[in-house]
């Protein structure tokens, strides 16, 4: 087997390691903020899904609250990038009828543990996993991170496709409106 | 032309002292064409990464080395096929963003790699690389940028995107997008595909 340079090695590291990256951190543009409406609404796919833990989380189990369903991995630059902000966003509401489930895409349980562990702000909503992507593709998500916000009825009003400032003000206001 | 006009025009004393300037000014009008992309190289590896900058279609490519993409598809669990296949191919690191007011789209398959020999070559969808895995039993499909999509404002996506040409290969990108139902084109001038491997 062919041994890898030092420059290389190092690239790849920095890449993989979710805790130091290296060169994918530099290539990832500032978090927008704009989350695009869906009119009419369209009622949100239901799943069932476990979490770290093996509890098991329906999204129908939250209904009449408003739940950001993020759709991410560890290996996604701007995934890791937005999740502080999503974190930040949980804690802002966590008085109130709302959720967030952070379903993760391809990865294993002991992968996204040790990558939490790595983590400034350590989340505390439910990370999901969605290990065949069978979810994310009821979703029609086509990249990640994608998001969308359901509202208390269960019906998806809000999508962003790429990296999002959660606790950005706009979508604070956004979020903080449609909760019942 | 019109330097040359604007030179002529000029009586002699205020040539010479503005001749340097004008000339500077003509030599420097391709430049900043040029500088509508903006080409950084990683000090530490020594790959380029090249940006578009503040445009409605913002586009930044970044070259991939082989090794790199192996050990990304290689974390991934996929089979040896898949990484051989896709690590061949020339790969960039991908980033486009709607930074419009307005919804916009691109097709990857309308956009082309022109080389230095004329020849113009369509990349490799990522709809062809997932049907392929699909084939094989392999139902991974992150990673490769979506090859077509329709971006709301503040919408954006990062991903592999690839084409098959030599690492080391020089082109030309001519690419595209729609934006209030007109078609938008730009050309990124003198990309290069990442090296085989790194120099120590």
């Amino acid at each position: 087997m062919r041994l890898l340079n030092w420059k290389t090695s190092l690239l790849i590291a920095g890449l993989l390691w979710p805790g130091c990256p290296v060169f994918a951190a530099d290539a990832v543009p500032e978090l927008s903020y704009k989350l695009t409406r869906i009119e009419p609404p369209v009622a949100a796919p239901d799943f069932s899904l476990t979490d770290m833990d093996g509890a098991t989380h329906r999204l129908s189990d939250y209904r009449g609250k408003v739940v950001l369903v993020n759709f991410w991995a560890t290996w996604c630059p701007p995934c890791r990038k937005e999740m502080p902000s999503m974190e930040r966003l949980y804690q802002r509401f966590r008085e109130r009828p709302f959720m967030v489930l952070a379903i993760n895409q391809w990865e294993t349980v002991d992968h996204v543990f040790s990558y939490t562990g790595d983590l400034n702000v350590f989340p505390t909503f439910p990370i999901l996993f969605d290990s065949e992507s069978r979810v994310s593709a009821d979703f029609g998500v086509r990249g990640l991170p994608t998001s969308f916000i359901v509202d208390a009825g269960g019906h998806i009003v809000y999508k962003a496709v790429g990296g999002r400032e959660f606790d950005h003000p706009e979508v604070v206001q956004l979020i903080g409106e449609l909760l019942p | 032309m019109r330097c040359i006009a604007a030179i002529r025009s000029l009586d002699y004393i205020a040539r010479m002292k503005r001749l340097t300037g004008l000339l500077s000014l003509c030599l420097l009008l391709p430049a900043v064409r040029a500088a509508s992309v903006v080409e950084e190289v990683n000090p530490q590896s020594g790959l380029s990464r090249w940006h578009t900058g503040d445009q409605d279609f913002s586009l930044e490519l970044i070259q991939l080395v082989p090794d790199f993409v192996r050990a990304v598809f290689d974390s991934k669990g996929l089979p040896p096929q898949i990484i051989d296949a896709v690590s061949s191919y020339c790969v960039f690191g991908t980033i486009v963003r709607n930074r419009a007011d307005v919804p916009l789209s691109y097709d990857i398959a309308d956009w082309r790699y022109v080389t230095a020999d004329g020849v113009a070559h369509t990349g490799k969808l990522k709809s062809e690389w997932v049907s392929e895995w699909r084939d094989m039993g392999v139902a991974f499909r992150w990673t490769l940028l979506p090859g077509a999509q329709t971006w709301q404002v503040g919408d954006w996506g990062q991903g592999f995107t690839t084409v098959d040409l030599p690492h080391g290969t020089a082109f030309d990108l001519h690419y595209s997008w729609t934006q209030d139902g007109i078609v938008h084109k730009d050309i990124i001038e003198g990309l290069r595909c990442a090296p085989a491997e790194l120099e120590n």
